[in-house]
């Protein structure tokens, strides 16, 4: 089988900061990592290729310095890698997106697996998977905690309310991972790293993949961006100091004021 | 496109705004870089108007006919045998919120209902607010699949052209709505926060970049105009009794070879005993400056003496201070409690549109500036180490 | 060697980094001190070529290794510092060790150990320090003496005692200096070969995760084909060769370190509330124990990148830049770690917090690899020649090109700089129409004022330039800000500095006074306190409060 993997990279949301006066973002030395579901969902891919000796494909869509995602999940054991990385893909939203990495796969050839995380930590819209499996006509299980494959079978444990099913699907199919229990994020090795240069990477742009300009970037996208702004900031907390006991009569107060516990 | 003018005075306001560092100063002239993403955010700053970004516009679409306002109906499994199904409470918050769109532009508010077997779901649908309910009856829609579910929802868009659709941001709504997005080829905003009508259009808010600031969303050349909202964010309205609902049936084509994915097997915990986050009415949250693990398990016991569930932030999680299951935040799950007690999360723009809906804020942390106190009914400047233990020990000496 | 793409640089330093976050605890590296214990398990995990493989950096690609260069390897050693700077030292001991065969190894040398090195995750030490011969290795007492097999020399039989040698007493080969009959050589010895025996750990200020042992061979038989290079009498050009880039991985030692402890200073300063407010926010606290420190460190930072680039680019020796690198970032680090502890106050001087492991950790960056002495003296010599060589032109030439690049952007304190530049011109002329030089206080003052005057040239042109470096995580107006603070200390003590030193030695100081031009070098000074508060602030943005 052949899988492929659709990542991205994204800035690390835990390091992103707030000009308190302004109210705008900082973005000076954030980092930018690999979209930790995305992580989760080469994992997934690479246990499978680990198993079953299957091919694995990466594919992202980004500027040029997304390249680093890309060799990444090569260190990390993927076989090959495509980096969609063209002007004309800026600013795409979630449909025009889908739309191109759709393309992307199809060139890439004949693919039974695609796996993707649940949702980007920067934009946690959960749309990109589903849209790139409506675009390929292939079915997709989201929100899956672990993938196997019996024969011709995929299988996927799905998260639900309260729960979890297990499901079963003809590839090609397209699974969207969370960050659950089966699989641990790993680190490559500095020799690995180096190996990864030597395995093939393409970039592609939008023409090598056929993916007409009307359907990409601004023009492309459904939804446009109105506005940026900070968060309204709402009237500040009645505020008291006191780390000892005063403090823990100041809650019981408050809550006996509330009616939370009993006078 | 994006295209710097000659008014450009070379300030740098813009180049930090730029969520993605795109923005280089060259010769005293702002000049953007391939991280581009044309979101905007420089636009907003820019004192002079030098910065415009231009929007090709694509195939003019015919959006005439497209009219009302609908709800995607959600139902779950109750593990009851006479009345198996039930709708998802998220629904009757999407009708008053839809509702409120309806009547501003005086359009119908219309539930759409999917099932196998119609248990007088109208009802209390009209009561919530809808005028009509397209309802599909069909031995295929007994249980949730993506094939079958996004094609009937095609079908029922293509015949009756919505102004507006409403999902719920569960995992059902999540699978589904992206599916007829992208089918329609129409704009899907996820994880909305506020919803209005702006000259007719559906002005969608919601936070953005990891949820660190807010984003205004249009979708103005394409019908309908599709938005998931998370549980607990709309006030649910009352429901007026005596108000109903015209009830529409509608036909739909199905048959088993639609249905790609199948369901081997299925375990739901219809257990009382775990106490669901989003449902309880005390949570008691701790976040990094819960320090250690130990520590953190401390606050197991103070929820239990409030009667309440623990929650955590995202840093809380990441740390492995507790299970993602009871992550607060937009990337966990949004909650509404009558008390939300919280320790040692500063309050990320993230955490707090999962909880800023709750009756009561009680906050504990050490930073004075910490913008978790802009929420907060109440903030406690102090070590949660400290007042933890202490304020387990002042409760129990109460019972 | 030219460095590898930053690419692939940066994941190596993102693996390491998410390794020392998994395996490497505080608690851990804290009790590990205590019990002055050099964690084998975890060298062992960095080393293995499956986990990590740091060791790798230093090894071509053809003999197994992943050919890092001296931009990679500066990168590698800032990171590991800020783990731990005993942890990096048992590390460096290795690159260390390893360069011998790379500089001076015969084709058969190098694929026969560096392969080893490479795929049995061996261990290896540096042994060239005796009891009377430290930096200055003249006084070498090791001997190797002939074994001499059917008229041909087969083999040596080495006798002498080494000192402080890092990894001593755990490594699995060694590399030795030794004094054979035709000079000085390196020999490549195996912990179990006879005769061969580590003495006891060394129990330390600092750097308590690193092994540190003395050696002592007894008649120690090395096979021929165990000389390095196989020609006698190269040791010490084959260890002088590389000081130019030993000293980068020590000066990016004392970069790493210095620049953890100010940062965690930073992070606590916001958290800290006295007065009614964070120390953050209070300038006789930041304007003192923080800006200038990390002012310096980030000057530091600017020489080492420039000094790594230029051996990347394929220069070689660059021992005076070498010694500027590491005499900079070492004692601004050890100043800015124990500025640290003050930031900490009560806090800071207890075992609970880092910065007090850190700043005693530190301080060897000020010893090995040439104490900063002789590092004061080394650059002062290596200048002093330049500046007779020019006729006093070599500041001068160095301060127009720093006008020129105040022409183009003055934002970056290059005029500052090229205030400092002509300042030490002019001493330096002064001392040599007087012969100054002759009073050794002289000499190594003057080490000390080029080395700050030359950082403040080498800082002010790189915050000039149009692109950064991917290690900058300050914004352009931070940077700059942080260029010109330093460029403005540097001008000031050049200046007045420069002028005590020549009037202390000397009865009368002519007009120099003038020439370092007092006047412009204090009404360059305007806008400090502006540039500082500046500076403050994007310290506390960069490095928030966890």
């Amino acid at each position: 089988m052949h899988i492929a993997v659709m990542i991205k990279q994204v800035p690390d949301s835990t390091e992103v900061k707030i000009n308190p006066e302004t109210g705008t973002l900082i973005r000076a030395g954030v980092p930018s990592i690999l979209n930790p579901y995305d992580h989760f969902a080469l994992e997934a891919a690479l246990e499978l290729k680990k198993k079953h000796d299957f091919k694995v494909t990466v594919i992202s869509m980004g500027p040029p310095q997304a390249k680093s995602v890309v060799q990444l999940a090569l260190a990390l054991g993927a076989d090959e890698g495509v980096l969609l990385s063209d002007m004309a893909f800026a600013g795409s939203d979630t449909w025009a997106t889908s739309y191109a990495l759709a393309k992307g796969i199809r060139k890439i050839g004949k693919v039974d697996i695609i796996f993707c995380g649940m949702q980007a930590i920067d934009g946690d819209t959960a749309q990109t998977g589903p849209g790139v499996a409506q675009q390929l006509g292939i079915p997709q299980v989201t929100f899956c905690e672990h993938a196997d494959v019996d024969g011709r079978r995929v299988l996927a444990r799905k998260q639900i309310d309260g729960g979890h099913e297990l499901l079963e699907a003809r590839p090609p199919v397209l699974l969207t991972m969370i960050m659950g229990k089966d699989y641990a994020p790993q680190h490559p090795s500095f020799l690995a790293v180096n190996a990864s240069l030597r395995k093939p990477f393409h970039v592609w742009t939008a023409a090598d993949i056929g993916a007409e300009p009307q359907y990409l970037g601004l023009k492309g996208s459904p939804t446009q961006v109105n506005k940026i702004y900070p968060p309204p900031q709402r009237e500040k907390a009645a505020m008291f100091s006191g780390s000892g006991q005063e403090g823990v009569e100041k809650i019981v107060e408050i809550m006996r004021g509330e009616h939370f516990i009993g006078e | 496109m994006i295209e710097v003018s000659k008014k450009c005075i070379g300030c740098s306001k813009c180049v930090p705004v730029c969520p993605f560092a795109a923005i280089n100063m060259i010769d005293k002239k702002a000049v953007m870089t391939e991280a581009c993403t044309l979101c905007g955010a420089c636009v907003q700053v820019c004192p002079v108007q030098a910065i415009t970004i231009t929007r090709e516009e694509g195939a003019s679409r015919d959006l005439s006919g497209y009219k009302g306002v609908w709800v995607y109906v959600e139902l779950s499994e109750t593990g009851d045998k006479t009345h198996p199904k039930k709708i998802k409470q998220v629904t009757f918050e999407l009708l008053s919120a839809g509702r409120r769109l309806a009547d501003e532009l005086g359009e119908e508010l219309c539930a759409v209902l999917l099932t196998d077997k119609d248990h007088n779901y109208g009802k209390e649908l009209g009561e919530y607010g809808a005028d009509k309910v397209y309802m599909v009856e069909h031995d295929e829609l007994f249980e949730y699949n993506t094939d079958i579910f996004s094609t009937v929802m095609v079908s029922l868009v293509t015949r009756h052209k919505p102004s507006v659709i409403l999902y719920g941001a569960t995992i059902q709504g999540r699978d589904l709505a992206p599916r007829v997005a992208s089918t329609l080829y129409v704009g899907l905003t996820a994880d909305c926060t506020a919803l209005a009508i702006k000259d007719g259009l559906l002005l969608q808010s919601r936070p953005a970049f990891g949820g660190n600031i807010m984003a205004d969303i249009l979708a103005p050349n394409s019908r309908p105009q599709m938005a998931t909202v998370r549980p607990n964010v709309m006030k649910m309205g009352e429901p007026v009794h005596g108000r109903s609902a015209l009830v529409v049936r509608e036909s739909a084509k199905l048959d088993k070879s639609l249905r790609r994915v199948k369901v081997l097997e299925r375990k739901i915990a219809h257990d009382a005993a775990a106490v669901k986050i989003e449902n309880s009415s005390v949570i008691v949250s701790g976040g990094r400056g819960m320090k250690t693990r130990e520590k953190f398990k401390q606050l197991e016991e103070l929820s239990k003496l409030l009667g309440g569930v623990v929650g955590a932030s995202r840093a809380a999680v990441d740390l492995g201070f507790k299970e993602k299951t009871h992550q607060v935040g937009q990337s966990g799950t949004t909650v509404s409690p009558k008390l939300y007690l919280c320790f040692g999360i500063s309050g990320a723009v993230q955490h707090i549109v999962g909880m800023k809906a709750s009756d009561v804020i009680v906050a504990v942390n050490k930073d004075p500036n910490a913008p978790i106190f802009n929420v907060a009914k109440d903030g406690i400047v102090g070590d949660a180490h400290e007042i933890v233990p202490k304020l387990i020990e002042a409760l129990k000496k109460r019972r | 060697m030219a460095s590898m793409d930053a690419i692939s640089r940066n994941l190596m330093l993102d693996s390491l980094r998410e390794y020392a976050k998994r395996r490497i605890p505080f608690d851990l590296i804290r009790e590990l001190d205590e019990k002055n214990e050099f964690p084998a398990q975890i060298l062992k995990e960095m080393y293995d070529r499956d986990t990590l493989g740091v060791h790798l950096l230093m090894i071509p690609e053809e003999y197994g290794g992943v050919s890092g260069g001296t931009y990679d390897i500066y990168r590698i050693c800032e990171a590991l510092a800020r783990i731990d700077l005993g942890i990096a030292t048992g590390v460096f001991a290795t690159f260390l060790g390893t360069d011998p065969l790379n500089v001076g190894g015969t084709e058969e040398q190098k694929e026969k150990w560096l392969k080893r090195i490479a795929s049995e995750n061996l261990l290896v030490a540096y042994a060239a320090t005796e009891p009377d011969a430290g930096s200055d290795l003249v006084n070498l007492r090791t001997r190797a003496e002939h074994v001499v097999k059917n008229g041909k020399i087969a083999g040596y039989r080495i006798t002498g005692n080494k000192q402080w040698i890092s990894n001593g007493g755990v490594a699995d080969m060694h590399t030795v200096l030794a004094m054979a009959p035709g000079g000085p050589c390196w020999f490549i010895v195996e912990k179990d070969m006879e005769g061969f025996s580590p003495n006891k750990h060394e129990d330390k200020h600092g750097i308590r995760l690193s092994n540190t042992a003395g050696l002592s061979l007894d008649n120690v038989y090395v096979p021929a084909e165990n000389l390095i290079g196989m020609e006698e009498g190269k040791g010490l050009l084959q260890a002088q060769a590389v000081f130019g880039y030993t000293r980068v991985m020590v000066a990016a030692f004392g970069l790493g370190a210095g620049e953890e402890a100010l940062e965690q200073a930073i992070r606590y300063s916001q958290q800290r509330i006295q007065g009614g407010g964070p120390l953050s926010d209070k300038q006789g606290y930041t304007h003192k124990l923080l800006v200038p420190n990390y002012v310096r460190m980030e000057g530091a930072r600017a020489y080492i990148e420039y000094t790594a680039l230029r051996l990347d680019s394929g220069e070689h020796g660059l021992q005076t830049e070498g010694a500027i690198a590491k005499y900079g970032a070492s004692e601004w680090g050890n100043k800015a770690a124990d500025d640290a502890i003050q930031a900490l106050g009560g806090y800071g001087y207890t075992k609970d917090f880092p910065v007090e492991k850190i700043k005693r950790d530190i301080k060897i960056t000020c010893i090995y690899e040439g104490t900063s002495e002789v590092l004061e003296m080394t650059i002062y010599r290596g200048r002093w020649q330049e500046h007779l060589k020019s006729r006093g032109r070599y500041y001068l030439d160095m301060a127009d090109r720093l006008d020129q690049v105040h022409a183009e952007e003055p934002r970056a304190g290059a005029h500052a700089a090229a205030l400092a530049l002509r300042a030490l011109a002019a001493v330096l002329e002064e001392c040599r129409v007087q012969k100054l030089t002759r009073h050794q206080h002289v000499t190594f003052k003057l080490g000390r004022l080029i080395c700050a005057a030359e950082t403040a040239a080498i800082f002010s042109t790189a915050a000039a330039a149009k692109k950064y470096t991917e290690t900058v995580r300050f914004d352009r107006e931070g940077w700059q800000a942080m260029a010109r603070v330093f460029a403005r200390e540097a001008a000031l003590n050049t200046a007045l500095e420069g002028l005590a030193l020549v009037l202390g030695a000397a009865d009368q100081a002519g007009s120099l006074a003038d020439a370092v031009n007092i006047e412009a070098v204090q009404a360059e000074q305007k806008g400090l306190i502006a540039d500082m508060d500046l500076v403050a602030a994007k310290l506390k943005q960069t490095f928030k409060a966890k």
